[in-house]
């Protein structure tokens, strides 16, 4: 479904951020990508829907190359691939509803979206997905009156209603408490259940026992580690991480 | 918080519309929605006071509809639970706003296009400011003749220092006669000017039926040159008795360029101008801000509210301020040009007054927002008043109050261009002379130098400013 | 150490250029405090009708009393004085030319002004005198007889004497209600020109922010395109702009002024809108364009929201700055409130001027107030 092949991005300041990188993702995985903090995992996953212009390399997306896309194909693949961010991303002073409303923005007409004219066929897909992540009795509160987790929740669901194929999420729950990484990673399992495919990345190690259903580590740029979580024992860990690094779990009690 | 307000609801909704028709908004406060009951209220008053202002003014009835359309809106408002849609009410307000307003500020944009040659010419002569000109030589002579023609009048030759040699035949005459000008020792083969000088120094052109162009003859390969001229029809219309014979002037001039460059006459102006704007900007920062140091200890709340006397003083001072501050400079200016005369003096008076204003508020304000913590430290140590201020205060305040004080001096700069408007001296004064005399290129050389001088100057205060914060 | 000793140094020359910069500017500005204190006269000229200012009249009722009085005596019958009431009687009841006579007024209003004049055989008069009655209401007034005021045809001239009765009921005077109606005006003006600016600034600022634009060598050029364009119209000063304008639409028209205030407007609501637009959270922009919208979706869902709190605040804002501007863009023919002033001002009415100045204090003032406390509740 999605093949990325020798991905290198060179920042504009000569940094390396990612080396050479290339692995498959199938459909229906959840792709956990784990490294340091610098190790280019956000460079990586924005190069995915282009959010950064990758300096080398091809990102195949169903055999389209999304290197090459022109900006209009790249719209229409960006709405077929939603994306859910550690600082939630949220227009602050809209209305969580008109927050939902806009990752269906890729689908509509502009000048109608333009007045806050929705087709009531939208605002009840809108309604569906705030229930879908449980907090529909917030829809018309304004987004920066919410928690932490509320807000990613409206995240989640405003990728919902992209109806992706593909969701990236990137550090979703570094932002918030363990337990809400449990259910915010909860909300992810369960679209990934219903035929979203997932990658995300993640610190804690614990999370990615819990949830992954396959890793690809990377160190400073370079793909380190590629493959099952379970692979990842005591040694493996000190290759991604360095020597000095000690485990650390999220939390030692599992949500429900 | 949105649930308790709205469980609060209860009364009959059509209270609250009954409240709303009789005083707009009133409903809306009865159910404590302060800001949208205010906000109602502004809008339908100042609807209501335009429609009434411009009924009185042209007699036009129409426009109250939409000041009603407003108030249906705000009773409907009251009787909703959720209230009613804004942009609904935003419409009549608009419509009256603006349709009262383009008819009545005369809004039309025709008159840019209609008068299109004024403004073409006065965008053409944007590209050739009146500024610098060639170098220039001149070399020019006079005789006087006598207009009209007394018993003995003089005779009228003149053989002028640097060599030019003029006679004019006869020696007298009266207006509109014609005389024979015979002039040598002119440079070869040059146009020469010819002009009429009357005896106030008036002068007047000898060319064309109506003497409204200039007279220009060539000079032979001698440096000779005979001249019909007439004498113009306007020779005697300044004179105190035009009866009485007196002595007028023929001059001839030539001009050759030389090599290299100077400024215009009008250029001059602009650099005198520029240095005076310069000037009254410094002169009245530099005194507005000491004048504006006792102003702001006294206009500031934190320092003045011990006790009542104090605290009138306080609000006296305030008071003052504040409306010394609402008058623009300008308008000071014009009366300390009726009290002192033209120049820069009354521009750098009301400058001053203004500049002290707003300094003394801002420094105030400065002064209120110090942190209180230093003052109660020294005052524990048992420090008078003046000392206080002195080792607390102080050293608190000198960074932004030179910050404040340089931006006020951008500010000046620009108000220094532009006082000269009613007499107060600087840029503008010349600016004004040359709006009044429709001389575009000079205008727009003075437009020029304006917007260099206040480009560089705010770049300038901008650095400085970020220096210092 | 060097270093020190160096900034020391630079110090003291900069003090120094200061010094001498002030000093020059005192004598390019050549101030004159002497001419502040011998020119009072000029000043009480000024100020004492400022202190007066034209608000309101009253209904006033002028009436007339006149004689006969036949110049040289015989030429006409005398005037006879009425008993009671207002009058005036003249001692004796005529007299030859060069003579003096008493003219005597009682009856009248006390402490009132009264003109006294003659009015001429030939229907012309001639101003004698203008005095004032005494507390009960009586003038004295010797007059010449002058061959000027002479009978003619048999008409003898008269002497005249007009007061005004006090005690008319007070209301607005005409020049407060000009000035009501020249301020709606310019309230008018810095309306429309404030909304117009608006219009013109807002999609300017979002070309002139490095967030928005700054993308690609197109995306870049328009940037400094606009960038440039507001720092050139920053710098254009309003009244010179409005006085240029009143040129091409007219002199004294309110439409110069509204395209000078346009000017301003757009400056500096362009530069205060797009650094606005700098300072947004760029995460939202960054989520916007992950779902696929196209550039124009992302502005309109993703930084106008953000940023019209501020925009709202900052309109406000030159709205107020605007009815300053107007109050004098009248001076170079701008019209408006500032057009009424300066034309008083030029014509010396100066209790008038007086009245405008009054209501411009108390408009400015109010609205200075209202807007900051509007603006307060929108942050
Ligand atoms: N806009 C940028 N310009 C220059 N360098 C950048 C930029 N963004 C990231 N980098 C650099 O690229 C490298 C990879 O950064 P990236 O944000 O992808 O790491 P990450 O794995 O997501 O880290 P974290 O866990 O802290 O989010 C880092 O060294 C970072 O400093
Ligand atoms: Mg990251």
């Amino acid at each position: 479904m999605l093949r990325i092949e020798n991905l290198t991005k060179v920042y504009p300041n000569g940094t390396q951020a990612l080396k050479n990188v290339s692995f498959e993702v199938q459909e229906g995985e959840f792709l956990v990508v784990i490294g340091l903090s610098g190790s280019g995992k956000s460079t990586l996953l924005r190069c995915i829907n282009r959010l950064i212009e990758p300096t080398e390399g091809r990102i195949l997306w169903d055999d389209i190359d999304i290197t090459a896309a022109k900006p209009r194909q790249l719209r229409a693949i960006r709405r077929q691939i939603g994306m859910v961010f550690q600082q939630f991303n949220l227009v602050k002073r809209s209305k969580v509803i008109t927050n939902v409303l806009s990752g269906r923005l890729g689908y509509t007409n502009p000048w109608l979206s333009l007045f806050g004219l929705w087709p009531s066929g939208e605002k009840q897909r809108a309604h569906r997905a705030l229930e879908r992540v449980g907090i529909s009795e917030k829809a018309d509160s304004r987004a920066d009156a919410l928690s932490g987790g509320q807000q990613q929740r409206v995240g989640i669901a405003r990728a919902l209603m992209q109806e992706p194929r593909l969701i990236l999420a990137d550090e979703p729950v570094a932002s918030l408490d363990p337990v809400l990484a449990h259910s915010i990673l909860g909300y992810l399992e369960m679209l990934n259940q219903d035929g979203a495919t997932v990658i995300c990345s993640l610190h804690f190690l614990d999370l990615v026992h819990r949830y992954a259903t396959r890793v690809v580590g990377l160190k400073d740029g370079l793909k380190v580690f590629e493959g099952l979580p379970k692979e990842i024992d005591r040694q493996r860990f000190k290759e991604i991480y360095g020597e000095e690094a000690q485990e650390v779990r999220a939390a030692t009690m599992e949500a429900a | 918080m949105s649930g308790s307000s709205r469980s609060e609801v209860k009364q009959p909704t059509w209270l609250h519309g009954l409240l709303s028709l009789i005083f707009p908004g009133l409903g809306q406060a009865w159910r404590r929605d302060t800001m949208r009951a205010a906000g109602i209220f502004l809008a339908v008053a100042t609807a209501l006071a335009i429609a009434i202002w411009y009924h009185w003014r042209t007699g036009q009835t129409f426009w109250y509809v939409f000041v009603a359309l407003l108030h249906a809106w705000n009773v409907w408002d009251a009787m909703r639970v959720k209230g009613a849609p804004i942009f609904l009410a935003a419409l009549p307000w608009l419509v009256i706003a603006y349709g009262i307003g383009w008819q009545a500020t005369e809004v039309d944009p025709m008159a840019l296009v209609e008068n299109w040659e004024r403004s073409s010419s006065i965008l053409r002569s944007l590209t050739r400011p009146d500024f610098l000109a060639r170098n220039t030589e001149s070399f020019e002579g006079w005789v006087s003749v006598e207009v009209p023609c007394s018993t003995e009048p003089p005779l009228a030759e003149r053989m002028n220092a640097n060599g030019i040699h003029i006679r004019v035949s006869p020696n007298c005459a009266a207006p509109r006669e014609t005389l024979i000008v015979v002039v040598d020792g002119l440079w070869p083969d040059h146009p020469t000017q010819l002009t009429w000088h009357t005896p106030i120094g008036d002068t007047q052109l000898l060319g064309g039926d109506n003497f409204n162009q200039m007279l220009v003859i060539q000079s032979d390969t001698e440096g000779h040159l005979t001249a019909l001229i007439q004498v113009p029809a306007r020779a005697l219309t300044a004179a105190p008795d035009p009866n009485a014979p007196n002595l007028h002037k023929v001059y001839v001039s030539q001009q050759r360029e030389l090599p290299g460059i100077t400024f215009s006459e009008n250029g001059r102006y602009v650099v005198q101008g520029i240095y005076e704007t310069l000037a009254m900007a410094l002169l009245t920062t530099v005194v507005g801000a000491v004048l504006a140091l006792p102003f702001a200890f006294l206009a500031a709340r934190n320092l003045m509210s011990g006790n009542p006397i104090t605290m009138t003083i306080y609000v006296i001072v305030r008071s003052f301020l504040n409306i010394t501050r609402s008058i623009e400079a300008l308008i000071v200016a014009f009366i300390f040009v009726v009290i002192v005369g033209l120049g820069p003096f009354p521009g750098v008076l009301a400058m001053i007054v203004h500049t002290v204003a707003a300094l003394g508020k801002l420094y105030s304000e400065v002064i209120e927002g110090i942190d209180p913590g230093p003052i109660e430290a020294v005052r524990a140590t048992g420090a008078s008043w003046l000392q206080t201020i002195l080792y607390a205060v102080v050293p608190q305040i000198i960074p932004t109050f030179t910050a404040l004080t340089i931006y006020r001096w951008d500010i000046n700069i620009r108000t220094a261009t532009i006082i000269g408007f009613v007499g107060g001296g600087g840029i503008g004064f010349f600016l004004w002379q040359w709006i009044i005399k429709q001389d575009y290129r000079a205008i727009s050389s003075a437009f020029i130098a304006i917007v260099i001088l206040v480009t560089i100057m705010d770049f300038f205060s901008a650095r400085v400013r970020e220096r210092l914060v | 150490m060097l270093k020190r000793i160096l900034r020391l140094l630079l110090q003291i020359i900069l003090f120094i250029g200061i010094v001498m910069a002030f000093a020059f500017s005192v004598r390019v500005t050549d101030p004159d405090l002497g001419k502040l204190f011998s020119s009072s006269a000029q000043a009480r000229q000024i100020i004492d009708p400022l202190l007066r200012p034209d608000l309101v009249t009253r209904d006033s009722e002028t009436r007339f009393l006149s004689l006969d009085f036949p110049v040289p005596c015989g030429s006409a019958p005398e005037g006879e004085a009425l008993g009671s009431g207002p009058r005036i009687e003249i001692e004796p009841g005529c007299a030859e030319v060069g003579e003096t006579v008493l003219l005597r007024g009682s009856g009248l209003p006390e402490n009132t002004d009264v003109v006294v004049r003659w009015r001429l055989s030939s229907e012309g008069t001639l101003s004698l005198q203008r005095l004032t009655t005494d507390a009960e209401g009586h003038f004295e007034l010797e007059v010449q007889a002058r061959a000027i005021a002479t009978t003619q045809e048999g008409v003898a001239p008269q002497i005249e004497a007009e007061y005004t009765l006090p005690g008319g009921t007070l209301h607005l005077s005409q020049a407060f209600k000009d000035v009501i109606n020249e301020i709606f005006v310019t309230f008018l003006m810095a309306l429309l020109a404030t909304t117009i600016g608006t219009i013109i600034a807002a999609p300017i600022s979002f070309v002139a922010s490095q967030n928005i634009t700054r993308i690609g060598c197109v995306g870049s050029g328009a940037y400094y395109l606009s960038r440039s364009f507001l720092n050139i119209i920053r710098s254009f000063e309003v009244l010179v702009v409005a006085s240029i304008f009143a040129l091409i639409v007219g002199y004294g028209k309110p439409f110069a002024g509204i395209i000078a205030m346009v000017f301003v407007t757009t400056a500096s609501l362009g530069k205060m809108f797009s650094e606005s637009v700098e300072g947004i959270d760029p995460g939202s922009i960054e989520a916007l364009t992950a779902t696929g919208a196209n550039r124009f979706q992302v502005i309109m869902h993703g930084v106008v929201p953000q940023v019209i709190p501020d925009f709202l605040s900052y309109i406000i804002y030159h709205w107020d700055i605007n009815i300053r501007i107007s109050t004098i863009v009248g001076f170079v023919g701008g019209g408006g409130i500032g057009f009424y002033l300066s034309e008083r001002l030029k014509s010396f009415e100066y209790a008038k001027a007086s009245t405008a100045i009054i209501v411009i204090v108390v408009i400015v003032m109010a609205l200075d107030f209202l807007s900051a406390e509007i603006r307060k509740r929108l942050t």
